[in-house]
């Protein structure tokens, strides 16, 4: 018996000491092959299309024009990605929705773990939609106060008979919507519709049967240039009017919504020198240039890279001005 | 695929000929009248008193979180925060070094290794499994994506079996240690992965080490359990007459214990390979890479990429379920019998295998083969991969899908809104609106009737720390929709199950069915639902039904498989029927091994809570969801808590029952 189990035991081990020698190899051959002269970038991608739009147009004018060597991580927004930023892991965020100043936040910006680099020229704009279509018939529906007693229009099988369902937004969005609709006193009733693919997967199908559908969207977005939608107009802020839906106040107005969206950069890339953190300083485009390469990846279905690339070479002058 | 779940199964016996359910369904139902009289009589007058609830305890847990934020910038925390660097540069290196193998194999080298070990240890068919796995990542034009996830796989599963097998034989030995960690295990389960991202990602930063820790909470517990089993699964005559020989505890382990349950730790490995896949997408969220950030990012921007990902995970899976399972059969001591020459063909075979494997990529790395498969090749740089074909073909099924004026989505639509309508409104106003103490009182009622006292006061304690916690209504909600996709599971899967008993044709139908639906993240098939079922919960009761289902299947099928062959082949001397044996013989008998397919239906299906929070349900799943990416860590925690209570509440009405009479029996 023992004979045998050694016969087994050479063919195992000569199986092991293959393997074990290709790792060898593998190892002592790994690691210091690529060293361009920008060096490596780290880009977080985030799951909004706009934010892949961005991501991508960078990632191209950084490696055709600076040879620099881009890596695109997909980290949630949010704490996750600024911790990463803090452990050197992204170098750069392109557009972020006020995540910097949730409370528990903050401190990634007060102890320089991420320094915020200006905007990106994004203003974003929240609030309640509806398609165009509906104005035809009920052209009330401009401002809020046309919904009052309009609201059965927008029954669903979720609401009571005379009552009108709201669709919510994605959970990562800022919403007070709840509070909204019972301090304007609206007979509505709020639905949760969970991530945005969800949410889009719904009022979508509404808007193709032509039916009616009151939503919380936001600008930009590349589907506001395939479905023609209206934003309607909510109570005009005043003083003393918030966004949090927790907090306790008066929510009874139009969202704050974000005139500029930030870029953020981790400590080490700021301090890095690095030719890239230049553009980054400088990238800035408008809604319409990111709608526009937004709707060539998710509406067209186009490779990322090869969707900023169409861009870049239609906007040289702008690229060039990153640059400089 | 066989769970965990089925583990359990194996513990329950059929003994008596009167189904014990019989009574209780008419005491349950009388308990349900009442509380349906208390809703009618006093709907929405006793919502969960304000007094009863800590108001402070989202802040507390908040705090916390920003003390670990800032012990992290701050540079403090020191021993802690030192122990857990070293581990995530460890296990940072080991992903990045088992990628960096299979890259440096080159992509000939890597498939022509796995195939090849695939056949020698597992046989012809685990060795076709393996190549057709390679040729499924190379033909999505997901080569160093799958090459990502399948290095990130070998170090949290290898991780996983450093930690687990241990654990689990202590836990096989002792059943005081057994008693002690069952209760972390079923936390490990049930909790939602997104509720400790946070505290990952605090503690392990982003990156391979924190997708790998995720990873490993989630995939020890099964190995942990299917370990243990096997250990004791060692027949007591063999354990005795080992002992009456003189072995050491030791000896007793290495030489007895071990090898007979050497099966079962291969499934064990089995099953933590499976568990560790199905968290390759939420490991995406955190720095995981390869095929789970595929799907997270193309879930946004291109859906039928992130399809095609969740195609390549689910035939990833099914490969290494199939080969370990064929190396765990083809090497099980216990069934295999060499003789000399048996044992000098396997030597020489092992030698060819070597020999053949270091050749290819002595070969390949001469001839100067690329790491990944190409994207491209030829002088004209044609595309060799059939990515855009695949992905146009997933695009066409999506935009049909999408189309609400196809008679598909007049079927579905319909269907769904019945579903809402009939059943989730009705059941959620009951179960919202009925006065909290009698919602109370009749669930721990019903535990007692169903399942004895000790059940009951365990289910009394958890539903009252929901209400303290401050989240009743919310739990409340998602107790209707758990409740209603268990009932379709169960309906379902009953039907199925017994279908599947009675022809080995569904039976064989079923298993990749099962497969597809444990593995493919549930978002990618989810989407359409969406698009097909456009009412709020209903997708999300979808993804928990079409989670459950399978495992209800399993389970009803295998119970009746199980039941005693006298008593069918009596039946059948009577000239009872082929219907009437089964009506009247296999499935009373057969009852026990059907309730635990009701009460792990019910777990599998608060096991998708979060995921329909994403998809419209609201409830706890929704807060679990928006906690983690609004940084409200305390709002996450404490919904995570109460899903665990509801599990751990429904999993003592509905499990209780056998454990009860296990102890009548005893």
């Amino acid at each position: 018996m023992s004979d045998r189990q050694r016969g087994k035991g050479i063919g195992l081990f000569a199986l092991a000491a293959a393997v074990a020698a290709l790792v060898a190899v593998a190892v002592a051959s790994a690691g210091g092959t690529r060293q361009a002269a920008c060096g490596d970038v780290v880009l977080n991608e985030n799951s909004w299309v706009g934010s892949t739009a961005n991501v991508y147009v960078v990632k191209n004018v950084l490696e055709k024009r600076l040879k620099c060597k881009v890596t695109v991580t997909n980290i949630t927004e949010g704490q996750p990605a600024f911790q990463a930023m803090a452990d050197d892991k992204i170098d750069v965020v392109l557009e972020d929705w006020d995540n910097s100043l949730v409370p528990s936040n903050k401190k990634y910006v007060t102890t320089k773990s991420i320094v915020p680099v200006g905007s990106n020229g994004i203003a974003g704009i929240i609030g309640w939609y509806i398609p165009r279509y509906l104005l035809k018939q009920y052209p009330q529906f401009k401002t809020w106060k046309g919904l009052k007693g309009n609201e059965s229009v927008f029954k669903t099988a979720e609401s009571s008979p005379n009552a009108g369902t709201f669709l919510g937004g994605d959970p990562s969005y800022v919403q007070k919507d709840r509070a909204l609709i019972k301090e304007l006193g609206l007979n509505l009733k709020h639905v949760v519709s969970g991530a945005e693919p969800a949410q889009v997967a719904r009022w979508t199908t509404l808007y193709k049967q032509h039916k009616p559908v009151l939503f919380y969207w936001y600008d930009p977005q590349y589907l506001n240039a395939i479905y023609d939608l209206y934003r309607v107009q909510l109570p005009k802020r005043f003083k003393g009017c918030i966004d949090d839906e927790k907090a306790k106040g008066n929510h009874a107005c139009e969202y704050a919504g974000y005139p500029t969206l930030d870029k953020f950069v981790s400590s080490g890339f700021a301090k890095s020198g690095s030719p890239a953190l230049k553009v980054v300083k400088k990238f800035k485009w408008t809604s319409a240039d990111q709608n526009f390469v937004s709707n060539l990846i998710s509406g067209k279905h186009m490779d990322k890279d090869k969707a900023a690339a169409v861009w870049v070479a239609k906007h040289k002058a702008t690229v060039n001005s990153w640059l400089k | 695929m066989s769970t965990i779940t089925e583990a359990r199964a194996v513990t329950t016996s059929v003994v008596s000929h009167v189904p014990w359910w019989r009574g209780k369904i008419v005491q349950v139902g009388a308990i349900v009248g009442v509380m349906w009289l208390a809703y009618r009589g006093w709907k929405t007058e006793y919502p969960w008193p304000s007094d009863l609830v800590w108001n402070g305890l989202q802040a507390r847990f908040d705090s916390i979180q920003t003390y670990l934020i800032d012990q992290r910038l701050e540079g403090g925390g020191g021993l802690l925060f030192s122990l857990f660097d070293g581990f995530r540069v460890f296990a940072d290196n080991l992903v990045e070094w088992f990628n960096n193998l299979l890259v440096w194999l080159t992509w000939i080298g890597t498939t022509v290794a796995g195939t090849l070990l695939a056949w020698r240890f597992g046989g012809l068919r685990a060795g076709i499994w393996a190549i057709a796995a390679f040729a499924s990542f190379a033909i999505s034009g997901l080569w160093a994506e799958s090459m990502e996830t399948l290095a990130l796989m070998l170090a949290a599963v290898g991780l996983s079996i450093l930690i687990g097998v241990p654990l689990g034989i202590a836990a096989g030995r002792s059943r005081r240690f057994n008693r002690a960690i069952t209760p972390f295990l079923d936390a490990a389960q049930i909790v939602p992965a997104f509720a400790y991202l946070m505290p990952v990602v605090l503690f392990f930063s982003i990156g391979y080490a924190a997708a790998v820790v995720a990873t490993m909470i989630y995939a020890i517990p099964p190995c942990i359990r299917i370990t243990a089993l096997g250990i004791r699964r060692v027949p007591v005559n063999t354990v005795e007459a080992a002992a009456s020989m003189g072995a050491t505890n030791r000896q007793m382990l290495t030489k007895v214990q071990l090898p007979m349950s050497r099966r079962m730790l291969l499934l064990g490995l089995n099953q933590t390979i499976l568990f560790a896949l199905s968290m390759v997408v939420i490991a995406g969220l955190i720095g995981g890479g390869g095929l789970g950030a595929v799907v997270n990012s193309g879930l946004f921007s291109n859906p039928a990429l992130a399809i095609l990902a969740g195609i390549v995970i689910v035939v990833m899976a099914m490969a290494l379920d199939r080969i370990t399972e064929a190396v765990a059969n083809r090497t099980d001591p216990t069934k295999r019998h060499l003789d000399a020459t048996a044992r000098r063909r396997l030597r020489i075979e092992s030698l060819v295998v070597a020999a053949a494997i270091a050749g290819t990529v002595i070969v390949a790395k001469a001839i100067g083969v690329s790491g990944e498969f190409p994207e491209s090749a030829g002088i004209r740089q044609r595309a060799v991969t059939a990515q855009d074909w695949l992905l146009a073909q997933i695009q066409k099924m999506l935009d049909y899908v999408a189309d609400p004026t196809t008679w598909v989505f007049q079927v579905t639509d319909a269907t769904g809104t019945f579903i809402l309508t009939r059943l989730l409104l009705p059941l959620q106003a009951f179960l919202v609106e009925a006065p909290w103490f009698t919602t109370l009182g009749g669930l721990v009622l019903i535990a007692f009737v169903v399942s004895g006292l000790r059940p009951a006061i365990t289910t009394f304690f958890m539903l009252a720390l929901i209400g303290f916690m401050g989240v009743w209504e919310l739990a409340m909600d998602t107790l209707s929709q758990v409740l209603v996709a268990t009932l379709i599971a169960v309906v379902l899967g009953f039907g199925l199950g017994v279908w599947a008993s009675e022809s080995r044709t569904v039976s064989g139908v079923m298993r990749p069915i099962n497969d597809v639906l444990q593995t493919l993240p549930q978002l990618v098939y989810i989407i359409p639902f969406i698009y097909l079922m456009p009412v709020s919960i209903v997708p999300g009761i979808v993804a928990a039904v079409l989670y459950a289902f399978p495992v209800v299947v399993r389970l009803v099928e295998r119970g009746l498989k199980d039941v005693a062959p006298e008593a069918v082949e009596a039946a059948g001397a009577f000239g009872a029927t082929r219907g009437q044996i089964l009506r009247k013989v296999k499935i009373p008998l057969a009852g026990d091994a059907i309730m635990l397919g009701v009460n792990q239906g019910i777990i599998m299906v608060l096991a998708v809570v979060v995921i329909g929070g994403l998809v419209g349900s609201g409830g706890l799943g929704y807060e679990v969801a928006q906690g983690l990416v609004r940084g409200q860590f305390g709002q996450g925690v404490i919904a995570s808590i109460a899903i665990l209570a509801l599990g751990i509440a429904l999993d003592r009405v509905t499990q209780g029952a056998r454990q009860a009479r296990k102890e009548d029996i005893a």
